[in-house]
């Protein structure tokens, strides 16, 4: 008995251990960026910086947010998310409510289609071809309408519709509530967890797009964050950048990519614990349905 | 051609790895510990590909963190960017960076589903911590997997093109372009619509093909499937 106690113990060290190994790694990168981005370029250039900063300077810092066309398209960026995630959910809503309803025949083959869509992904081209028709070359619906619904995000408010109680809908009924009252009146406040969930997923998905505005973006006053981030990481432009200041004792080419990326990084960051805890929900809702 | 290496490296390095992790943080006893590395590994997840190709950039570059360790003991720095050989591998590590942490999320699910009472039977019948695993944890959890596995299985040439894309450098195109970039290059930016649907709509119909008779094959075999 003595033994398996033992044994136990050092089962449960060694993985803790292996586990503080791998947080360590997962987060080494983040801080060595972020030490990197407040120390001196001559330390950096010198190899004094590796996870804790050397000679602290905001001077990149201050370089980076004095951008303006930065600001512009956090700007593009921010109306995107919000524009965009209002829009979801109101044509995802109103889209899965019918379709959790099994009097409503054709639901069953609309769903198969939206499957398929989700398995059957688009060839990039006629897509592209597709969206251009439309006339969303170069505008900044281009960041908004082809997300409005995605299958799995569907799924997922379907599977919630399905479960509200019947009662409670009948009870509306009988009290006078059309569909519509009924849709925004019961089942939408009921399922108000899955709204949040659904919502934060399309909302992360606009934030972070990169597909589509490299695709139907041309415009640099359009940039949405995450392109104008990869025009200022891509060498040549922050050379140039570092290049205009005499002192290179402050600011190097490395201490303003790390600045950049980190200052693309902290909206995430900041609202992270939130987001955290929906996405841990939505993952096991929409598990639920496979 | 890269498509298929790639992919296949993914999945067969990849795909273990959250299972892995899954089950050492099942282990785990401490709530808070746990928790915090939860929190720590999901982060990466909501990070877009520039921001984590910035990143990747950075600690890889000559005065990044990865040679500077290398240099303490005594090895030369290597431009890992810009070596063709290192590319495909770092590919299948950021992909683990960014979502290891989060695929564990449904294995959890389904770990914390298993009947308490096996183990203590388990137990009772003198099964230590890794019998226990081996004999309880990993059969209740492949019906989870097998899924998982038929859902890689389905992009597998869909390996993400802002993956790449950002990760990407003239001097890895040899070994580090796969259909999506390619495909976006003739097509968009060259504009070669023709070909480059052709290629398209080749790659969508073998991902089907591939999901379709895999899931077949599987339900054959474990009776688990996707539908």
């Amino acid at each position: 008995m003595q033994q398996l106690k033992l044994g136990e113990k050092s089962f449960q060290a060694v993985n803790v251990l292996l586990l503080v190994l791998f947080s360590i790694v997962m987060l080494l990168p983040l801080l060595s960026v972020a030490a990197t981005s407040i120390s001196s370029g001559l330390a950096v250039d010198r190899g004094e910086v590796q996870f804790w900063p050397v000679n602290v300077t905001l001077a990149s810092w201050e370089q980076i947010l004095s951008q303006k066309s930065l600001w512009l398209s956090m700007l593009v960026n921010t109306a995107a998310t919000v524009i965009g995630t209002f829009i979801c959910m109101v044509v995802s809503s109103l889209t899965a409510y019918p379709l959790s309803k099994s009097e409503f025949k054709p639901a069953k083959f609309i769903i198969l289609l939206v499957v398929f869509a989700m398995i059957f992904k688009a060839p990039i081209i006629p897509y592209f071809l597709t969206l251009k028709s439309y006339g969303l070359y170069n505008s900044f619906w281009a960041l908004v309408i082809p997300h409005t619904i995605v299958a799995y995000n569907l799924i997922i408010l379907l599977t919630f519709f399905k479960q509200v109680p019947k009662e409670l809908e009948e009870a509306g009924k009988i009290e006078g509530c059309g569909y519509f009252q009924t849709l925004f009146r019961i089942v939408l406040p009921i399922s108000m967890p899955a709204l949040v969930t659904v919502g934060l997923f399309y909302a992360v998905m606009i934030w972070n797009q990169f597909m589509h505005p490299i695709m139907f973006i041309d415009n640099p006053h359009l940039y949405p964050l995450q392109m104008k981030l990869r025009e200022l990481i891509t060498v040549t432009d922050l050379t140039s950048l570092a290049s205009t200041f005499q002192d290179r004792t402050l600011i190097n080419e490395r201490t303003l990519r790390s600045a950049t990326v980190l200052f693309a990084a902290i909206p995430i960051l900041l609202v992270y614990p939130f987001l955290q805890k929906h996405f841990v929900k939505g993952a096991m809702l929409g598990s639920l349905k496979e | 051609m890269n498509t298929v290496i790639i992919g296949g490296l993914k999945l067969l390095i990849g795909f273990p790895f959250p299972i892995i992790l899954a089950l050492m943080i099942n282990e785990v006893r401490q709530i808070f510990f746990k928790r915090t590395v939860q929190t720590i590994s999901y982060l990466p997840h909501f990070f877009s590909w520039v921001i984590i190709a910035g990143l990747t950039f950075d600690i890889l570059s000559a005065g990044g963190i990865v040679n500077e360790i290398r240099s303490w003991f005594g090895a030369d720095p290597i431009l890992f960017m810009q070596k063709a050989g290192y590319f495909r591998f770092i590919v299948v590590l950021t992909g683990i960076w960014k979502e290891a942490g989060w695929g564990t999320i449904v294995l959890l699910a389904a770990l914390s589903g298993i009947n308490p009472q096996l183990y203590e039977a388990a137990t009772v019948d003198g099964a230590g911590r890794f019998k226990q695993m081996w004999f309880i944890t990993l059969p209740l959890l492949m019906p989870t997997v097998v899924i998982l596995f038929l859902l890689n299985i389905g992009s597998f040439l869909d390996i993400g093109f802002e993956q790449v894309y950002n990760l990407l450098t003239p001097m890895t195109y040899e070994v580090g372009d796969i259909i999506d970039t390619y495909v976006y290059r003739a097509g968009i930016v060259e504009g070669q619509y023709s070909l480059s649907t052709a290629i398209g709509i080749f790659q969508s119909v073998i991902g089907l093909v591939l999901i379709v008779s895999c899931n077949k094959l599987s339900k054959k075999v474990s009776g688990e499937g996707l539908w």
